[in-house]
């Protein structure tokens, strides 16, 4: 009590010398100068586009359990980024501000990033895994915010509406690959019998889902589907019963370490060489060989969306230089590769639609600037992306920017590309409703 | 409950009453005004923040019910909020039925899978029952990406929710549907604590040998729990399906269920405050560093490489919720019980 009430006279003591102490203060105020004559105006300055900088929203997964892809994706476009803006000047002049966001691979998280950005006045957001842009996509595609992922899986862009796929998706090297096959390596009549080992995941239900779509049209039997796990050790009884059906290839969709065992089944099996045998992208790396042997894979075939590391093309010297400078330790991972081109991409976008639509129409950053840099950016691109992976451009009703992925043969040991840039068909998932409902327009 | 000073109960409405004083209805009136007029203040992203607490409260507070109350650990709270959201997603998506039919369907559901999950929990408990729940997360994670009328690996979109022509198409719509379900489901958790069937939760939950002796039901008290747990499970995950408004089971991972037995320990095991501050500080708390403090860190050193800020976020995540477990382990609604006790007696101390 005793301390209260000393607070409370201390309290009214030095509010009563504040109120004293007033007109004191006011005197020491500087003194009033005589108003001058005024001036003539001077024309306004327009403002430099240094000083008009564009937003790039970025959904990355630096965190959480898709680390191991995301944090070298994020490395890769941040570091475009900060090389377009260093060396090239940004866009037309225009800094590019990357207003990234950490979603840690959680869907909540991704939910309301994407509103995050949307709100910050971004011009389009990317993300680089398909999860999280079906997280976004709802919301997005409600808010007509263009959204563009670097791995997307066929529900993001079916039906096409305001998300765009950077690169093909596992639905699409099956594609690209029965193409190719049916073209070059069929030499047969009839239907040639194809085996699947799918992953049991979208890694290898899209494959499978486009194989169902596409086998008839392609003039191919699916005589077997078998699925195996990521930790799988032994396919041997998978690939018995494929061996009974006497297939003609067969397409692996899976990661490395599996489609090594698969591989070396076949080859206990006496299956392999003599069947063909064709890999998606996602194990067709130098991990394959190392961990099934040289000699068991040679003459594997698979494809690939992007280029190597050291492929002769524009794009690599500088961004070999950037990775080796800020981050060394993802040198020779190719999501570097993906998410570097993704920055190009971006900066390409920014550029038609600053040149199409001028600065003052996306500055706002709001619906308007969003359906101008869609219509002028992004459904305007052509762009060859340096070389390091497949061309974007758009066609109507195909919102797969890249479409597009390289055969490739283990010859000795090595990933030789046996083909250039091979376009994969648009994959009609609509035409069956029952089992892709997703890809029906609402 | 503790009572301002020189306030006492006379009669037994009075002792039961959950709004005592009248200062106690104007802030709740004033919590609620507050509450129903954020969309007039609070931006697109921090209404959508909102949107994430609300919803995630339902699926707390279900959680609650079932450990805090009743002390049945699950950790496959996250495979029944996909239970909900799925059953949504297929009966407005494949069937075309009204958002309402797939709300109150996908609480059934969710509480019927719960119920099958619970059995278990007769003859376990403590970790060993822990073991069966993690089993329910990834076996209804496994179904679901089996069965093709979910679209599988693939997932589902789903609809934007209507009742009649109205259609909840903006984020201030969702705010009022997700809120009122919310606040509709915290009043009848903190009631349900007050009634026969609490207390014998809480009987359960302290001496379940002693309840049993005493004539609680055991079997049927527990798998209420469960049922009650898991129906409220079902509907945060109908809210949440038409709130992202595309399904994938990615979405529902073990960690999102280890994630709702954090926010409860850290809120307060079974109070009914408990799942509200836990959820808003946990949410908050994630929401806040992704997009206000490591854009501010990254701000700050130009120099260093791109993106060297995305271990700062589960460091300081992890350690604010260590701190919290070993400098108030009672949660914060202890904290908050200790602390309207002291400021009532100010200046006194006892």
């Amino acid at each position: 009590m005793k301390g209260k009430r000393f607070l409370i006279v201390v309290g009214v003591l030095l509010l009563a010398l504040t109120f004293a102490a007033l007109p004191f203060i006011g005197a020491c105020a500087p003194a009033p100068t005589a108003p001058t004559a005024p001036t003539a105006p001077t024309a306004p300055t327009a403002p430099k586009p240094e000083d008009q900088p564009l937003k790039y929203g970025m959904s990355i997964c630096m965190t959480g359990v898709a680390a191991e892809k995301g944090s070298p994706m994020g490395h890769g476009k941040l570091d475009a980024i900060k090389y377009i803006n260093d060396e090239l000047g940004g866009v037309d002049g225009h800094p590019i501000i990357a207003d990234w966001y950490d979603n840690a691979y959680n869907a909540a998280k991704a939910a309301t990033i994407v509103k995050k950005l949307m709100d910050d006045g971004a011009l389009f957001f990317t993300t680089n895994s398909s999860a999280m842009m079906s997280a976004s996509m709802a919301i997005a595609n409600s808010a007509g915010f263009s959204g563009i992922a670097s791995f997307s899986s066929p529900p993001c862009t079916n039906p096409p509406m305001h998300i765009y796929a950077q690169m093909p998706d596992y639905g699409d090297d099956f594609a690209a690959f029965a193409n190719y096959y049916m073209a070059n390596i069929w030499k047969g009549t009839g239907k040639p019998k194809m085996a699947l080992e799918i992953l049991n995941n979208s890694t290898g239900y899209g494959a499978r889902d486009a194989a169902t779509c596409l086998a008839d049209s392609l003039g191919i039997e699916i005589v077997a589907t078998e699925e195996h796990t990521a930790t799988t050790i032994s396919e041997m009884d998978a690939m018995t019963r494929i061996k009974a059906l006497k297939p003609d290839v067969l397409f692996i969709s899976s990661t490395p370490a599996p489609t090594a065992v698969v591989i070396k089944n076949a080859y206990e099996l006496g299956m392999y060489p003599g069947i063909v045998i064709g890999c998606a992208h996602a194990s067709y790396t130098k991990a394959l060989i190392d961990i099934a042997g040289a000699k068991v894979v040679e003459g594997v075939y698979g494809v690939f969306p992007t280029v190597n590391w050291g492929d002769d093309v524009p794009g690599m010297a500088k961004m070999t230089e950037y990775c080796q400078k800020y981050h060394a330790r993802d040198y020779g991972n190719m999501d570097y590769i993906t998410s570097w081109a993704e920055a190009l991409i971006g900066a390409q976008i920014l550029k038609l639609a600053v040149e199409n639509c001028g600065y003052d129409a996306l500055a706002k950053g709001d619906a308007a600037a969003w359906a101008c840099v869609e219509k002028n950016g992004i459904q305007k691109l052509d762009y060859d992306v340096q070389g390091l992976h497949g061309p974007v451009k758009y066609t109507p009703g195909d919102n797969r920017l890249d479409k597009s992925v390289r055969v490739f043969v283990i010859k000795n040991g090595v990933i030789t590309p046996v083909t250039g840039w091979i376009e994969a068909p648009r994959i009609p998932y609509e035409k069956y409703p029952d089992k892709f409902p997703w890809a029906v327009p609402k | 409950m503790g009572l301002p000073c020189g306030t006492h109960n006379y009669t037994y409405a009075q002792d039961m009453a959950i709004m005592r004083t009248k200062t106690h209805w104007a802030l709740l009136i004033a919590l609620l005004v507050l509450l129903f007029t954020f969309p007039l203040y609070g931006g697109g992203y921090w209404l959508g923040v909102a949107n994430l607490i609300g919803i995630t409260l339902i699926a707390a507070i279900g959680l609650n019910i079932l450990l805090g109350y009743c002390g049945q650990l699950s950790i496959g709270h996250a495979g029944f909020i996909a239970v909900g959201a799925y059953t949504t997603a297929v009966l407005t998506n494949v069937f075309h039925l009204p958002f309402l039919v797939g709300l109150i369907a996908a609480g059934f559901i969710a509480g019927f899978i719960g119920l099958i999950f619970g059995i278990p929990s007769l003859r376990v408990k403590g970790f060993y029952l822990a073991i069966a729940t993690i089993a329910a997360q990834f076996i209804i994670i496994w179904v679901i990406n089996h069965l093709g009328i979910t679209g599988g690996f693939m997932g589902i979109a789903v609809p934007q929710a209507s009742i009649g022509g109205f259609v909840f198409d903006s984020e201030a719509k969702m705010f009022y549907l997700i809120m009122v379900i919310a606040v509709l489901c915290t009043f009848f958790a903190k009631n349900l604590a007050r009634t026969r069937i609490g207390r014998a939760f809480v009987a359960v939950r302290d001496n379940d040998l002693a309840a049993e002796v005493m004539g609680v039901n055991l079997f049927y008290y527990k798998l209420l729990a469960f049922f009650i747990g898991c129906f409220l499970a079902g509907i945060a995950g109908a809210l949440l399906a038409h709130w992202i408004g595309f399904m994938n089971t990615e979405q529902f991972t073990l960690s999102e269920s280890i994630l709702y037995i954090g926010m409860i320990i850290i809120g307060g095991l079974g109070t009914a405050l408990g799942p509200i501050v836990g959820v808003i500080f946990i949410r908050l708390l994630q929401q806040v560093l992704t997009t206000i403090v490591l854009p501010l860190v990254e701000a700050a050193f130009p120099a260093l490489p791109a993106g060297f800020t995305s271990g700062i976020n589960p460091i300081l995540f992890g350690v604010i919720i260590v701190l919290f477990l070993v400098l108030e382990p009672r949660g914060i609604a202890h904290r908050w019980t200790l602390f309207k006790a002291a400021y009532r007696l100010w200046p006194f101390s006892y």
